[in-house]
């Protein structure tokens, strides 16, 4: 109830105040700057950048955060959310295990954990896709989901530069938090790849495109991390409808809707990926380039279905 | 569905401008910082300007400070003596401003949120009195007159009234 309280209290009715007089004041001082800029000759052209930085920087997402938080539910609907409160890059994956084990799996599978957004980092990553150097640890922009941004990113780069790129970020979900269905992880987590550096449909912003087919992402990563030794994948068939849609820099995403679980937690111990294990797997039918198990395990049987199942994903619809 | 079988049921909206997470270890955010800096930015143009005009520095500082510094009314021609005060109080009064400017300055920097509300209500206080002279008396606000005054003012307001800024500014704030 404390909650409650606190979301009426006088100091957050003046934040919500100065928060959309801030926009209307900033939408107003964009028409004045652009009204000046067909009336100074050359100057003109500056002031012009300065109407688009405005607008594309501070104008339009402080617009967008204010109608999406009034249209846009809060709930789990599969989406991730922008800092400015749009629909992001959906959730196609999810994890059961603890943040070590994540961490352990990914360094394994090859992916390498992203710099925190900061100045340095920043800055470091648009002089190196300007001069097309490599940035392997260039900072994941910040997607938020359950009102947090992400707590992991981790990328891949592609071709040397920061502009292209595979990526997933991931987030822990709240205690007792149930998926849609009923089932329990302990981990959502959202891929997709950056196909180029261009500027956004939504907010005019420079940010990178993601390719449309988020499912190929998505199948790489479950690809990648599957072949980790003690990481099992199930999937949840149609967890979503299939849908065609855009995300929050207005890139056109599909999805057929699947959601796969990566399992691992038998990644927690060193020692569950002994030669022995890898043996035994490898041997299973279907096994071989999804995943191996810890030995001994009861539920083989499932996983190798489950396994099946990943291999499905890639398959044209 | 009883309470028990949902322990945890999340409101289907969010507040507007409150922060999201507290967290006393957070960073220092881009928004906060850009505000703090604009307003010591502030203080030092008002004082370039004050010095300019108590000493007849060249009139083109005067005017680029007079015009980050709100103070871009009184003609570039003008000295000391024609303001109608002394030399002592003219300084006295600058000086004081730009402590003010600074010290306000240092704290949104600290990112204390008293200062954060009290520059807010001071430029929305700005903002609005611009708005109305533009808008009844067609008082043109032209990159000439007040336009860099104005955009001071509504870019600390936007600084200053963010989520990050906000959040940053009650980092400390206990936990309902």
């Amino acid at each position: 109830m404390t909650r409650r309280r606190r979301r009426w209290s006088v100091g957050h009715l003046l934040d919500g105040f100065f928060f959309v007089f801030a926009g209307l004041a900033a939408i107003w001082l964009a028409y004045l700057n652009l009204s000046q800029a067909f009336q100074v000759g050359w100057a003109g052209v500056l002031l012009a950048i300065a109407f688009w930085g405005l607008l594309a920087y501070l104008v339009l997402p402080r617009l967008h955060r204010i109608l999406t938080t009034i249209y846009v539910p809060d709930y789990f609907m599969g989406r991730t959310r922008t800092s400015d409160g749009l629909l992001g890059d959906p959730v196609n994956l999810a994890v059961l295990g603890e943040r070590e084990d994540i961490e352990r799996a990914m360094a394994e599978a090859g992916w390498i954990a992203a710099d925190p957004v900061g100045w340095g980092s920043s800055w470091r990553i648009i002089t190196s896709t300007l001069r097309r150097r490599s940035y392997p640890t260039a900072p994941v922009s910040p997607l938020f989901l359950f009102g947090r941004m992400q707590d992991l990113a981790y990328q891949q780069e592609v071709a040397g530069s920061p502009a292209q790129r595979h990526h997933v970020r991931f987030w822990q979900c709240p205690d007792g938090w149930l998926l849609p269905g009923g089932r329990r992880v302990d981990w959502l987590a959202a891929g997709t790849f950056d196909r180029a550096v261009g500027l956004s449909l939504f907010t005019l912003q420079v940010t990178h495109r993601i390719d449309a087919d988020t499912d190929i992402e998505r199948d790489h990563i479950v690809e990648s991390v599957a072949r980790v030794p003690g990481v099992r994948v199930d999937v949840i068939r149609d967890f979503a409808t299939g849908y065609h849609s855009r995300n929050g820099g207005g890139d056109s995403i599909t999805t057929d809707g699947d959601l796969p679980i990566l399992d691992v937690r038998g990644v927690r111990s060193p020692d569950a990926h002994i030669s022995d294990a890898k043996i035994s797997d490898a041997t299973a039918p279907g096994h071989a380039s999804r995943g191996t198990s810890v030995p001994g395990d009861p539920d083989a049987a499932v996983r190798g279905r489950a396994a099946q199942g990943a291999g499905d994903m890639g398959a044209p619809r | 569905m009883s309470a028990q079988r949902h322990p945890r049921k999340r409101a289907a909206f969010e507040p507007l401008a409150p922060p999201v997470v507290r967290n006393p270890r957070m960073r220092r955010p881009a928004a906060t910082v850009a505000g703090g800096v604009l307003v010591l930015l502030r203080a030092i143009s008002g004082a370039v300007w004050g010095a300019s005009v108590a000493f007849g520095l060249p009139p083109w500082l005067r005017s680029v400070s007079g015009f980050a510094n709100g103070d871009n009314t009184i003609p570039t021609d003008q000295t000391i003596d024609d303001l109608g005060i002394g030399i002592e109080a003219f300084l006295g009064l600058m000086a004081t401003i730009c402590l003010v400017q600074v010290v306000f300055g240092i704290l949104l920097l600290w990112g204390s949120n008293v200062a954060r509300v009290i520059v807010m209500i001071v430029s929305t206080i700005s903002i609005a009195a611009a708005f109305v002279s533009w808008w009844e008396t067609g008082v043109e606000i032209t990159v000439a007159t007040s336009l860099v005054t104005l955009a001071l003012d509504i870019l600390v307001l936007l600084a200053l009234s963010s989520r990050d800024a906000a959040a940053y500014a009650r980092r400390n704030e206990k936990r309902g």
